[in-house]
Order: C-alpha cells, then sequence, then structure tokens
C-alpha cells in the first residue's frame, strides 16, 4: 500500500512542479531527511472519506526557484519571504488537491485546508499539529536540478476499504 | 450572456479587433494571481484593466465599482470562498451575466458539476496558456470570426 501512495504521490509532485514552476523532479529512492537549518516547510491538512496532512519541506535554494518561477521573474531576481511561503502554500494546495482523487477517484469529496508555512524553528510534525507516534503513510524524496524537496503523507487511522482507486 | 461588444473593422484590415476585456482575478495566493496574470499575458486575448480580490468578498466589491467582463475565481478562499461569490453574483442583476471561470485544484466531480450547473467554466490546476487561452475564447465567444 505505502509503495502504491508513494508512487502517486511522486507523479503527482513531479507533474505539479513541472506545470506550475518549470521545475524537473526525479524520483530519489532513500536518502535522508533535509537538514532542518537549511529548509522550509509547510503543511495543509484535509477531511473527506479519510482525513489527513500532507507536509513538504523543500530546501531555500529550491523555494527561491520555486516562487521566482511561478512569477516569471527573471535569473538573478530575489523573492520576497512572503512570495516565497505563498509559492509553498499553493504548491501544497496544488498537490494535495490533484493528490487525493489519484487515490481516491473523482466520486468522493474531499475538503481541504489552509496551507501553512511552519515556523523554522519547528519540528515538522509538531508544528503540522501530526500527533507523536503517527508514521507517514508515503514519504516521497525528489532531486530536482536546484535541491531536494521531501513529501509526507500522513493518514489518520486507515483509510476505509473500496476508497482507493486499484 | 456576454456582454463583450465585438467590432470589425472593414476595409484593408484582414482581423477583427475588439473591445480590450476587463478581467477580475479572485484568488488568496498573490503567487496564483500573478501566474494567472503572466498566462494572460501569453494569450491573444485583448486585455483591458485586471482587477485582483483576494477573497469573494473582495472579489464582490470590485465587481460593484468596476466594469468586469470576465471573473476568475478560485474555490478555496477564507472570509468568502468562490461558490458563495458566484452565488451572490447570480442574486445581483448586474452580476449575473459576468462570464465566470472557475480556476482551482478541486477534484470532486460532484462539485465540479455543480460549479458547471451554476454557470461557472472549470479549469484545473495546474493549468497551461492554451487551455486558459481556449476557455477564455469559448466563454467570450472571442476568436470565431478572425482570419476570415
Amino acid at each position: 500500500m505505502s509503495a502504491e501512495l508513494e508512487e502517486k504521490m511522486s507523479q503527482v509532485a513531479i507533474d505539479t512542479l513541472e506545470k506550475l514552476a518549470f521545475m524537473f523532479a526525479f524520483s530519489h529512492e532513500g536518502g535522508a531527511d533535509l537538514p532542518r537549518d537549511s529548509t522550509v516547510s509547510g503543511s495543509v491538512s484535509f477531511t473527506g472519506p479519510f482525513s489527513g496532512t500532507l507536509a513538504m519541506a523543500v530546501s531555500n535554494v529550491v523555494l527561491q526557484e520555486l516562487a521566482a518561477n511561478m512569477l516569471g521573474l527573471d535569473d538573478g531576481d530575489e523573492t520576497t519571504e512572503d512570495h516565497r511561503s505563498d509559492a509553498l502554500q499553493e504548491t501544497m494546495n496544488v498537490i494535495c488537491g490533484n493528490l487525493l482523487p489519484v487515490i481516491a477517484g473523482d466520486e468522493v469529496v474531499f475538503d481541504i485546508g489552509v496551507p501553512k508555512v511552519l515556523p523554522a524553528d519547528q519540528e515538522m510534525k509538531k508544528g503540522a499539529g501530526i500527533p507523536d507516534g503517527l508514521a507517514p503513510s508515503a514519504k516521497v524524496n525528489l532531486d530536482l536540478e536546484e535541491g531536494q524537496c521531501v513529501l509526507f503523507l500522513f493518514i489518520d487511522g486507515e483509510i476505509p476499504k473500496g476508497v482507493v482507486l486499484p | 450572456m456576454v456582454r463583450v461588444p465585438k467590432f470589425r473593422i472593414r476595409g484593408n484590415f484582414k482581423r477583427s479587433f475588439r473591445v480590450a476585456i476587463n478581467i477580475l482575478i479572485v484568488d488568496d495566493s498573490g503567487v496564483m494571481r500573478s501566474m494567472i496574470i503572466k498566462t494572460l499575458r501569453m494569450t491573444e486575448v485583448p486585455l483591458g484593466n485586471i482587477h485582483q480580490a483576494g477573497n469573494g468578498q473582495e472579489g464582490l466589491d470590485v465587481l460593484g465599482e468596476q466594469w468586469i467582463d470576465l471573473a476568475i475565481v478560485d474555490i478555496n478562499m477564507p472570509v468568502m470562498n468562490g461558490e458563495e461569490m458566484i452565488d451572490r453574483m447570480q442574486q445581483e442583476p448586474e452580476m449575473k451575466g459576468i462570464p465566470v471561470i472557475v480556476v482551482s485544484t478541486e477534484g470532486s466531480k460532484a462539485r465540479i458539476e455543480r460549479l458547471e450547473h451554476k454557470g461557472a467554466v472549470f479549469i484545473h490546476k495546474p493549468f497551461s496558456a492554451e487551455i486558459v487561452r481556449d476557455t477564455i475564447n469559448g466563454v467570450l465567444g472571442l476568436g470565431e470570426n478572425d482570419e476570415r
């Protein structure tokens, strides 16, 4: 189940980064988590046939490129912190909005919450309100030219049988 | 339904000329609003003034003050979401004829159909410039008489 979820999440994230920000990402098997002091992370929660949280962490360099590309800035143009936060939030929103129908189909309805950027000094799970003992149902590491991106999908409880697409 | 007048200039001109279209973009993400504006500028849609709003209520305020030919609206927004904004527009005689394009990540077929029943046309995020151009052309009936 986790491998299938991870494959779906990887494809959606790669597709979103390419279409949203013209950034080309590749799945990276394994690998360590990004160091906290050089990353920005965020999360977006959802409710529906199953509920949970999508969390995303990117290196500062990746986030700068993400925001600049989404805004259509020229090379070397700096983005503001607001731009970068907004770009991360919108990217998580699009990944989450596209991932859930890929997992559960378009017959079910999910409500997606407001994405948030987590404080730099806070551990991701704590900042996203994810219980300490809860392990991610799926984790994806992506390599981009500019650096790394890591995505976690936390699901509350079990996904009801019959909800997940084959 | 479509309030944009079209003018054809006869004589040596081969293309039709239209009045520029005033567009309202309603999205709580400033980056997404910038992306939509950038995409609009990549199309051949004749742009007039582009207005921006961060939620449905702000969008209604702009519609009350400005002449808008097309509203491009996100759904998931704080204060007032896009669906409520569309509902309010339908209750206002001066707003109900304004074409609405919903740009959203919404994946539920039932919700998309509900929006379509309210007269909105749906574009899924992430979108391409071609999809935006074709959808606007279809909604406003642009390009139909070009190159004749």
